[in-house]
């Protein structure tokens, strides 16, 4: 996938604090079209920082963030908008708008903000219902949707801008056990599609099947950047075994 | 003690006619005020929520001094002092007779304690209102703009499609509220002798000293009024779709 090497999404020398407390500390990354980047980490490291900061949901402290070779730091108003509009997120708390049915939340920004029609708009939502498994979910409130029933319409809500890229922060997290599944199996089926990813996930299984290649970040830099056989079997940096150690048995918390 | 009650000296004659009239005010006060105040509120919750600056430091200052100054103080700033300052030419207009601005019963519209009555109910009543939307605004999760961030929306877009009909759905029993008390508040504009339901009671008691009548019927005419309000304001009720429970007043009318 990474054979014509052109970057989507370039960090350079990208800070970020919060007052004199910084968060991400002189990041440089690239991230080719149709990869499928996890990030992973502790938490606190900044892994949703550092992807919150491509579709600007946090502002640069320093550097900049390229987006098809565009530098975007300067980027305000209307010109955030329309790159905010190429790039679809999915919450951990899915975030879908309360007041409106499940096809509703998936037509409203085609319609708002790409000007397609009503009729244009809902027959998207439809269509995507149906790719999520959830075409008898249309008239449906957020209120009356399990948590993998409401992440998959976010992630439907995603899709309907067409975006291409998709940043996932923490997808499964707040989700009951029973519903990881399903909604990772979208995901995975969008990693096929040759979309490219941007996920930050506690889900190793999950990280090591679609991953292209692993980040794993602590105290906001990157320590580790493998594809995941090597991440995983043969990672180099302790902090990094530190944490896969802990995933693994959580009770075994103390390092030897 | 000899006292004995007698309704007939209120609901006849004169003060019936009066109290009649002085109710008819006190509706079409409260609502041309209902009208001011809507207006006026979503003028300032634009200022106070918008991008600059500027305008949300003034709009929080303006919003700052009605909300905490009496009442009745700025009736009577209105009527005696901001009337004054007006050009001589539109007082004299104001003043004048207007047969076509005059409402059954002789009300006239168009008077300088009709319209300080209307302004002053309406200017304090927005300022409740539009605090009470910005409260319903506060209160959603700061996940609902982010998404809609996330999706391209603008500021104004995204307070327009996802961010208002949600606070509007939380804040609408206070809002009502205001609009309740807006009818209350006018019971005040007596000072400035419009002759509302309270200028009429009080007429009445000078009148033959059925103080008791009469402040029992014009007590009457607000509740009537008060739950007629508001019976018909929650028939417009936002359904509220976010599975958290409609509170009692709903239920209650």
């Amino acid at each position: 996938m990474t054979d014509s090497f052109s970057p989507v999404i370039e960090f350079r020398s990208v800070t970020k604090s919060y007052g004199t407390t910084p968060v991400i500390r002189g990041i440089d990354l690239s991230v080719a079209q149709g990869e499928v980047v996890v990030v992973c980490g502790p938490s606190g490291s900044g892994k949703s920082t550092l992807i919150r900061l491509v579709n600007r949901l946090e502002s640069l402290t320093s550097g900049d963030i390229l987006i098809d070779g565009h530098s975007t730091a300067s980027y305000r108003g209307a010109a955030l908008q329309r790159l905010r509009t190429g790039i679809g997120f999915v919450f951990q708390q899915f975030n879908l708008y309360g007041h409106l049915t499940a096809a509703e939340n998936i037509a409203l920004a085609p319609r708002k903000v790409l000007g397609l029609s009503a009729e244009e708009a809902l027959s998207r939502a439809r269509e995507l219902l149906k790719r999520v498994g959830l075409s008898d979910k249309e008239a449906s409130y957020p209120s009356q949707l399990s948590g993998g029933q409401q992440q998959r319409v976010a992630i439907a809500r995603a899709l309907a801008m067409q975006p291409k890229i998709l940043l996932f922060d923490e997808p499964t997290s707040a989700l009951d056990p029973e519903m990881i599944g399903e909604v990772l199996t979208v995901i995975r089926q969008l990693a096929e599609t040759g979309i490219t990813m941007l996920v930050v996930t506690h889900e190793m299984g999950f990280a090591r099947e679609i991953a292209d290649r692993v980040i794993f970040i602590d105290g906001g830099v990157i320590l580790e950047d493998a594809p995941p056989e090597q991440f995983f079997l043969a990672t180099r940096h302790p902090r990094a075994q530190r944490f896969l150690r802990q995933l693994l048995s959580p009770l075994h918390t103390t390092g030897d | 003690m000899g006292f004995s009650v007698d309704f007939a000296g209120v609901l006849s004659g004169a003060p019936l006619h009066w109290l009649l009239t002085g109710f008819l005010t006190t509706i079409v006060v409260t609502i041309a005020a209902s009208l001011v105040a809507s207006l006026l509120a979503v003028i300032l919750l634009g200022l106070r929520i918008s991008e600059s600056r500027a305008a949300r430091v003034g709009a929080a200052g303006l919003i700052e001094l009605f909300r905490n100054t009496p009442f009745l103080v700025q009736m009577m700033f209105w009527y005696f002092a901001a009337f004054g300052l007006l050009p001589t030419g539109i007082r004299d207009w104001i003043n004048a007779e207007h047969s076509w601005a005059t409402f059954p019963g002789n009300i006239p519209l168009v008077s300088p304690e009709f319209i300080a009555s209307t302004w002053g109910l309406g200017i304090f009543s927005a300022v409740f209102i539009a605090e009470e939307i910005r409260a319903g605004l506060l209160a959603l999760p700061k996940g609902q703009s982010e998404a809609a961030q996330s999706q391209g929306f603008g500021h104004w877009a995204s307070l327009r499609f996802i961010l208002l009909p949600q606070a509007l759905t939380n804040s609408f029993q206070s809002v009502v509220g205001q609009y309740l008390n807006l009818m209350k508040l006018s019971s005040l504009a007596t000072a400035i002798g419009l002759a509302e339901i309270t200028y009429q009671v009080r007429q009445i008691e000078s009148y033959n000293s059925h103080a008791i009548e009469a402040f029992a019927v014009g007590t009457s005419l607000y509740l009537l009024l008060g739950l007629a309000m508001g019976r018909l304001m929650l028939a417009f009720a936002p359904k509220r779709r976010d599975g958290r429970n409609e509170t009692g007043a709903g239920n209650a009318a």
